[in-house]
């Protein structure tokens, strides 16, 4: 549907008018929820990183209602802020809050992005209780442990930091020089449940920018703070699916299911207009 | 396009470029027409400047008198006398009266005002007129307004040099969607496009303005702020909590409610003349006048209580009657405890909606006519356990100034020094659902939900292969549904036939954030992909008048035969 996206014109015909007072005007309920919508997290919506206070949510959600709010960009903003609306809701609650990070966060380290390549380490031969994971924000790239242990270590030359590629890929005596060897002691042993959490959250999460600042990607500045409230919300989840959980708010997956639904309608009534517009001005 | 009938004339307006590209944008003027008084102001370029009229009046009063031939109102007209008000010909107090039907409280408490209010009691609109050279003039509180707002529009213009098209008007937070639909009526006679603001929001939005002005000129921290505002004028008492900060007003709660100042003269009067009103029940001009003798005292003592304890009142109402008292500002709290006990509710209602505790509250801000009465004053200071109140805000030029710069913002003009670089984020004032589950209300957006805002709930049938199913959309906070202000209806046809409690109907309602209501209704079966029928979209409200039997009738014709319950997802 890339129709869609690129229409806004469809219900502004009258650019110069977008401004004055919209009260009287009609316009259809239109689809302007793009496609990434459904890949789209709260997080990602706001553009801040998962760890991040209520004050910068806020702070977040403040500047990207000036720029979208409809009072301000017009009609085009209504879908944007619902969403916008609907991921503030559920972040500025700390009960949903949790339970929105458990659903999401659950997903993302259990179905996610895992494989070699990805910033997710491989293991070779058994698993072991233990596993090495390297702290990003405190290397310095000095390449110290992939001269040690080259078929464990990797640099990540984007980032400019080390990162465990293939878990016991040395024999141990060089594992423990290239541990040794870290002039920052970035380099931990850890243990195998909390090294999927650990490496997740090492991901750079893409961090939206208003206007020409603040773009980028975040990662959590401490993780091991991070990681420890990660896996607290986890075993919530898990006990919570046990006892039946009372919600309040709709999860993720309501949410979906709303904004496909809400699509569906859009869709078909864009269709309408579509075909409309056509008619009236296809033969000109 | 034909040239525009009006050009603009000034050249320190808009540039050059602008004026050949469309006339827009136009900044909107706000406009705040309160029970008794009302006023309008304008984004001058760098503040916001309320117009005064040709006797150098900021703030005018909201009255039109049919004396003469074509009505005048307060704006240009100016009484010879108080008591001229009084004597049957001037219409006020309308905004209590627009888009009320006569079973209302509100409507028959305007019983007791000097022009005739009458009331029929079946639910439709109440008949009011003028008394005009000894005849009963009709008239309806929708033309009344539209006239004060062609006095305000001819006076701007005057001054602007230009034509107003667009206002942004203050409105009570209690009004229904009907009652705004009759304000903007008012505003289409006037010839303006309208966009309405609660009031206590407006003045949010000044605070918000004043705050990042702080932060510009280095005197304000910039942090969030959480601010009660507290709004009672002569007909309606709002409270709104906003979160403040980076010139955003994010309004958390909303509550209002019809009591006013003219709750309080009406009490007052009852108290010094207990047998007012079967004295003047038969509206002869003897005792209009009278009746009028005996406002203008007991508002003249009310405004004096504000600043002394106690007020002589000393006045010959003819026929006999004398009235000579002293009244204590003690004996004037105890007769409208009542008043004042809602407003404490008011308060405590928005406080606990918006989650927020009186050691969250960095500012009070009380503004409104009523603003000036000590109890109020004392009352909000008791519940915020604050030792005083927000100060550098007008009470009378709060709301207005706010409309006027919403009307900036909404204008999409940019300011060098970023003073209009703020965003006004409101949220529905009353729930909005439907009735079913037998008479139940079933909100659909709850009280307080940010604006734009879409929700949606799934129903279900009641009879097996029903195939029709009436949806009545309702606004307001009671359980039973023909409590709450009745907006409109419809009918979803094609439902697929099936066993009752197995066809899936969708309600889904959308709140623009201009305020637009529109309900969207769609039928599927389980599984079903796409829904048995085209989707039903009405924009709301529908209903026009007569709300009271409306309802009524629709349930008498069709009973439990197109009736709805919510869905119990499974699971």
């Amino acid at each position: 549907m890339p129709a869609m996206a690129s229409s806004p014109s469809l219900a502004h015909p009258n650019d110069h008018n977008k401004h004055i007072l919209r009260r009287q005007r009609w316009t259809a309920i239109r689809c302007s929820v793009r496609e990434r919508t459904n890949e789209t997290n709260y997080y990602e919506l706001l553009g801040v990183s998962a760890d991040s206070s209520a004050q910068e949510i806020k702070e977040a959600y403040r500047k990207l209602q000036k720029k979208y709010h409809p009072d301000i960009a017009g009609q085009e903003g209504h879908e944007y802020t619902l969403r916008l609306n609907e991921a503030y809701r559920v972040l500025m609650r700390d009960d949903q809050r949790k339970e929105y990070d458990t659903s999401m966060g659950g997903m993302r380290v259990r179905f996610g992005n895992y494989g070699p390549g990805l910033g997710y380490s491989s293991w070779k031969g058994p698993v072991r209780p233990q596993a090495l994971f390297v702290d990003g924000n405190a290397c310095i790239g000095c390449r110290e442990c992939v001269h040690n242990a080259s078929n464990t270590f990797t640099m990540d030359e984007t980032l400019g930091r080390a990162r465990v590629k293939v878990q016991y890929g040395d024999n141990d005596q060089k594992i423990q020089v290239s541990v040794e060897s870290c002039p920052v002691n970035c380099i931990y042993w850890v243990e195998k449940e909390e090294l999927e959490v650990l490496e997740y959250l090492m991901q750079p999460l893409p961090k939206e920018g208003y206007g020409v600042f603040g773009g980028g990607w975040e990662i959590p500045a401490n993780v091991f703070m991070a990681a420890k409230a990660f896996t607290k919300q986890l075993k919530r989840q898990k006990q919570d699916t046990k006892y039946g959980t009372e919600t309040v708010g709709e999860t993720p997956a309501q949410a979906e299911a709303r904004v496909t639904a809400t699509m569906k309608i859009q869709r078909e009534k864009f269709y309408g207009v579509w075909n409309w517009v056509k008619q009236v001005f296809g033969d000109r | 396009m034909a040239e525009p009938i009006y050009t603009v004339a000034s050249d320190s307006e808009t540039t050059g470029e602008e004026k050949t590209t469309s006339t827009f944008p136009e900044i909107a003027v706000g406009i705040d027409i309160g029970t008794s008084q009302c006023s309008i102001a304008v984004w001058n370029g760098s503040q916001v400047e309320l117009l005064k009229n040709t006797r150098n009046q900021k703030i005018m009063r909201s009255y039109v008198t049919f004396k003469d031939e074509t009505p005048s109102g307060g704006v240009s007209n100016e009484l010879s006398h108080e008591y001229d008000m009084l004597s049957g010909a001037a219409i006020f107090n309308m905004k209590r009266l627009i888009g009320r039907v006569d079973t209302d409280p509100v409507v028959r408490a305007s019983k007791s005002l000097p022009f005739l209010v009458q009331t029929l009691d079946i639910g439709v609109r109440p008949f009011v007129a003028a008394l005009v050279n000894n005849v009963w003039r009709s008239t309806t509180p929708e033309e009344v307004l539209a006239i004060f707002i062609v006095e305000l529009k001819v006076m701007a213009e005057y001054q602007l040099k230009r034509p107003i098209r667009n206002v942004v008007l203050t409105i009570p937070v209690s009004f229904s969607r009907f009652q705004l639909t009759r304000v903007e009526r008012a505003c289409a006679m006037a010839g303006l496009q309208v966009r309405l603001m609660p009031e206590p929001t407006a003045v949010a939005l000044l605070y918000a303005q004043q705050q990042q002005q702080a932060v510009h000129e280095g005197m304000g921290s910039g942090s969030e702020k959480i601010a009660l505002i507290f709004n009672m004028g002569a007909g309606y008492c709002d409270v709104a909590v906003s979160a403040v900060g980076g010139g955003v007003s994010q309004i958390r709660a909303l509550a209002g409610s019809p009591i006013g100042g003219e709750d309080l003269l009406q009490n007052t009067m009852k108290y010094l003349l207990p047998n007012s009103e079967s004295i003047f029940s038969h509206r002869g001009i003897d005792e209009i006048r009278r009746m009028g003798l005996l406002r203008v005292v007991t508002q003249d003592a009310i405004h004096k209580l504000s600043y002394q304890s106690s007020v002589q009142i000393d006045v010959n109402l003819g026929n006999g009657s004398k009235l000579r008292k002293v009244l204590s500002r003690e004996e004037f709290e105890m007769v409208n405890s009542k008043v004042f006990e809602k407003c404490e509710n008011l308060i405590k209602q928005c406080l606990h909606d918006a989650r927020v505790g009186t050691e969250d509250l960095s500012d009070v801000v009380v503004v409104g006519g009523c603003s000036y009465i000590p109890k109020i004053r004392n009352l909000l200071m008791e519940i915020s356990k604050k030792k005083a109140l927000h100060e550098g805000i007008d009470p009378l030029e709060a709301a207005v100034s706010g409309a006027a710069l919403e009307g900036a913002i909404a204008s999409g003009i940019g300011d060098p020094f970023g003073s209009l670089d703020l965003l006004s984020i409101q949220v529905t004032p009353l729930a909005i659902g439907i009735r079913a589950d037998g008479n139940s209300f079933i909100p659909i957006i709850p009280k307080n939900t940010t604006m734009p805002a879409r929700k949606e709930l799934v129903f279900t049938t009641v009879q097996d292969n029903q195939s029709e199913a009436l949806i009545v959309v309702y606004e307001g906070e009671e359980t039973r549904a023909e409590e709450n202000h009745l907006l409109g209806y419809f009918k979803i046809i094609g439902i697929p036939p099936a066993p009752k409690g197995i066809p899936e109907i969708t309600i889904c309602m959308d709140i623009d954030s201009s305020n637009m209501l529109r309900v969207l209704a769609w039928a599927t079966l389980p599984g079903g992909q796409h829904p048995a029928t085209p989707y039903m979209e009405v924009k709301m409200p529908t209903v026009d008048d007569g709300h009271g039997w409306c309802a009524e009738a629709l349930h008498g014709k069709y009973g439990a035969t197109m009736e709805l319950v919510t869905l119990r997802k499974k699971g």
